[in-house]
């Protein structure tokens, strides 16, 4: 009961520091889900054009996944230290574009291959272009798993991203960091409901997002 | 108009799809392309608005080589309606039907005015049906809608893969018919695959029976009927193909040929109006139900009487062209 009221006093006591860490962590999955995104979309729709360079991309960014975090930041340091980056925003950044590229890519290439054949070949033969096409009817179809994607890789970013307070990043992170390093359970457990809460949000939030993006027609 | 010169095509590891087909579908005119699975009939189909590729041959459209002409350009004036209507789900009734022209520039105005027509066109209501998806309708209503699509920016020519093939009989005859009614109003070149003799009779000008990629026969469905050219054909279009065959004449075919029995006055006779198939006559003098049927006329009028002995004559003389033994 101790640990709960110690909670409820702590968030009490410090929900102006605690927002100024929620929103370091917000604005550094926003943007690196952005990137991802950017970079990921695009890489998933072109790759179905070629089944052997989808099957590499895909392994690739397989393996990515499998790297610990901590290893991926340590990884980093050396290489980012030449332009003198090597701990805080940017590697915790490219950490997370990396991350969140295997749910984005692979949902997304999965969606546009999924797109019935008739649909695809009725485009073609009432003359759209292949811009068009995607455009019109194999985007807005993949839709809801395109979103799924980003979803997944949000709230594995969030996750991360707590992680990469190690290297100086900011973010939720470093009530854990500091907890840990204080031997302050109810600063790491604080830290810790902060991130899931915030993953609860965010998903939430994209679900509302993926129904508001998803075209009506496909609501069967 | 649509032209088949000596078209061939070969697939990688020269299996040979298409061997040296030649034909006309004239304009106005509906071609079926009709034969067995694997004969090549839709790949034949596809090479027109291509989206499968010529090996040797040309097909000209209107004259020009479809080979010359800019792909895209092309397809949007192809109405183009394949067996699952290929809707678009996540797009409205109306953005479905009006695809192409959309694609064309079309101001507002004039596509709201062409979906109005379209959609009278194949009995549909506009206002219903506007903002309503694919998902929500019936199949026929969907094979409908996908051919008030390829109307929509009324081409010259249209290409239909099995358009009905898909739906149940009642509902694949009743837009048979609704069909046949929409071409005679819009008399569009169109090339036709199907995989259903009785639905190649009904709809066609011409049939063109493939095997193996190669034309068998091309001709009216009546000779196809009457006169196949070799044993493919005529076990292709099945025994009974004299029988089908009668679907295609009228009674008044029949009476502008041989003339009908002296009137006769009876009671007890059946009535029949001269514009039925001779089909169903033969149905109605073999169900016992008479030995001779009255013909009438529109207005009412007796004409004569039809015995199955009259059909018979007709069929030697005309459809056959032999003298009865």
């Amino acid at each position: 009961m101790e640990l709960i009221s110690d909670l409820i006093n702590y968030f009490l006591n410090n929900y102006d520091i605690l927002f100024g860490f929620t929103a370091e962590h917000v604005q550094l999955v926003g943007i690196a889900i952005i990137i991802a995104i950017l970079i990921g979309v695009p890489v998933g729709i072109y790759i179905t054009t070629n089944e052997e360079l989808a099957e590499t991309i895909l392994q690739i960014t397989s393996i990515i996944m499998t790297i610990p975090s901590i290893a991926l930041f340590g990884i980093m340091i050396p290489i980012l230290s030449i332009i003198n980056q090597g701990i805080g925003f940017l590697p915790a950044l490219i950490a997370l574009v990396l991350y969140s590229q295997l749910p984005i890519i692979r949902n997304t290439y999965t969606a546009i291959n999924d797109v019935d054949p008739n649909i695809r070949d009725a485009a073609i033969g009432i003359g759209m272009t292949t811009f068009q096409r995607l455009r019109k009817v194999e985007i807005p179809n993949a839709m809801p798993l395109i979103m799924a994607g980003i979803r997944t890789a949000t709230v594995l970013n969030i996750g991360i991203g707590a992680i990469a307070a190690f290297i100086g990043s900011g973010g939720l992170g470093v009530l854990i960091n500091q907890g840990i390093s204080r031997s302050n359970s109810t600063m790491i457990l604080a830290g810790a409901i902060a991130v899931s809460v915030l993953a609860i949000i965010a998903d939430l939030f994209l679900k509302y997002v993926q129904k508001r993006f998803t075209p009506k027609g496909l609501n069967s | 108009m649509i032209q088949f010169q000596n078209v061939s095509k070969i697939y990688e590891g020269d299996v040979q799809a298409i061997n040296n087909v030649s034909f006309n579908v004239d304009n106005g005119e509906v071609v079926i392309l009709i034969g067995p699975s694997g004969c090549g009939k839709t790949t034949l189909l596809r090479m027109v608005n291509q989206l499968e590729s010529i090996t040797d041959g040309e097909i000209r459209l209107h004259g020009n080589n479809v080979k010359e002409l800019n792909k895209i350009e092309m397809r949007r004036n192809i109405g183009y309606v394949i067996q699952s209507n290929g809707l678009f789900p996540n797009m409205t009734i109306e953005k479905n039907v009006m695809i192409v022209p959309d694609l064309l520039g079309w101001d507002r105005k004039k596509q709201r005015d062409r979906f109005h027509y379209l959609m009278e066109l194949i009995g549909l209501h506009p206002d219903d049906y506007r903002t309503r998806y694919p998902h929500e309708l019936s199949g026929g209503q969907q094979q409908r809608i996908g051919v008030a699509r390829a109307l929509a920016a009324d081409p010259p020519v249209m290409l239909m893969d099995e358009p009905f093939g898909a739906l149940d009989p009642i509902i694949r005859n009743r837009l048979q018919e609704e069909f046949l009614q929409i071409q005679r109003e819009v008399k569009k070149t169109i090339l036709f695959v199907s995989h259903d003799i009785d639905e190649a009779v009904k709809m066609g000008d011409k049939i063109t029976l493939l095997r193996k990629g190669e034309v068998m026969q091309f001709d009216r469905p009546t000779e196809i009927l009457n006169h196949p050219k070799n044993a493919f054909v005529s076990e292709f279009v099945g025994q009974d193909r004299v029988l089908k065959s009668m679907s295609l004449y009228s009674i008044k075919d029949l009476s502008q040929a041989i003339s009908l029995k002296q009137k006769v006055e009876s009671n007890d006779t059946k009535t029949i109006k001269e514009d039925t198939s001779l089909r169903i006559a033969i149905s109605i003098l073999l169900n016992q139900e008479a030995d001779q049927i009255i013909v009438l006329d529109d207005a009412g009028n007796n004409l004569g009487s039809l015995t199955l002995d009259l059909i018979e004559q007709f069929l030697h003389k005309e459809v056959k062209r032999t003298e009865i033994k």
